[in-house]
């Protein structure tokens, strides 16, 4: 059994905080076992999910943090993401028609589809009222 | 050197050529919309993007691309994309975006796709 790697990050919910938050999951895949080909890809899959709890768990001007969890083992990199925004469920958001969102120009609710084509397991867990948590899974293999 | 950058210039023909630079995200695609907008807004629906020198692309990014491209072909124009990184076109593929913008390789070629 090979040790289980752990980091976590705390940001407050400004979109120019993204670059660190890239960076942090960067240094850890890189530490992990998940290949090289996946690092691009999972690093998008946490920018999205961190974007829409700037963009949407918040109201305008009011400040919130966001802790960005990473649990890398043999078998998995899973990567949890709490906030005490608003209560946002992606499993409720459909997979966008790319042509007809090409036609109307629609340019939002792309990032919880990019999550599910990413990832194993997107999870979605709302805490005694407390916190939202996303969890992100890869299997590593 | 900055976190994102754009290069703006103007070819004949009614076309303009942009060179984006860095990371293309939710903190700095209003940058992007803004001069693609302005571009717009000045009469010139061709545009050919160099996207060599983008580092990372994040869906607020492609989203600028995809809110544009249906304004420039409404007004016989076009949007080329040009040399994305194997990482930035991963990007493209994962969004089904890939069939729907034309990619170059060449600034010849993008400006021949465009006329």
């Amino acid at each position: 059994m090979g040790e289980t790697l752990k980091d976590r990050l705390v940001v407050s919910n400004d979109t120019k905080h993204l670059i660190v938050v890239r960076e942090f999951v960067s240094r850890l895949i890189r530490q992990s076992r998940l290949g090289p080909q996946e690092e691009n890809k999972v690093i998008l899959a946490v920018d999205e999910a961190v974007t829409n709890i700037i963009e949407h768990g918040y109201d305008e001007g009011a400040e919130g943090s966001i802790e960005i969890e990473v649990e890398a083992g043999e078998q998995q990199f899973k990567i949890m993401i709490r906030d005490t925004g608003r209560v946002f469920n992606p499993e409720s958001i459909p997979d966008p028609d790319m042509k007809e969102h090409v036609q109307r120009g629609h340019k939002k609710g792309l990032g919880i589809f990019l999550m599910r084509q990413i990832m194993d397991e997107v999870r979605y867990k709302f805490r005694d009222g407390v916190k939202n948590e996303l969890t992100l899974v890869k299997y590593i293999r | 050197m900055p976190a994102f950058q754009i290069l703006k210039e103007k070819l004949h023909e009614g076309m303009v050529f942009l060179t984006v630079r860095g990371f293309l995200d939710a903190h700095t695609f209003e940058e992007l919309e803004k001069t693609i907008n302005d571009i717009f807004e000045a009469g010139t629906y061709k545009l050919a993007v160099d996207l060599s020198g983008l580092d990372y692309i994040s869906s607020a990014g492609a989203g600028v691309f995809i809110g544009a491209i249906g304004t420039a072909q409404e007004n016989d124009g076009n949007i080329v994309l040009m040399k994305p990184s194997p990482n930035v076109k991963e990007v493209f593929d994962l969004l089904g975006l890939s069939q729907i913008f034309t990619f170059k390789d060449t600034r010849e070629e993008a400006v021949k796709a465009l006329k």
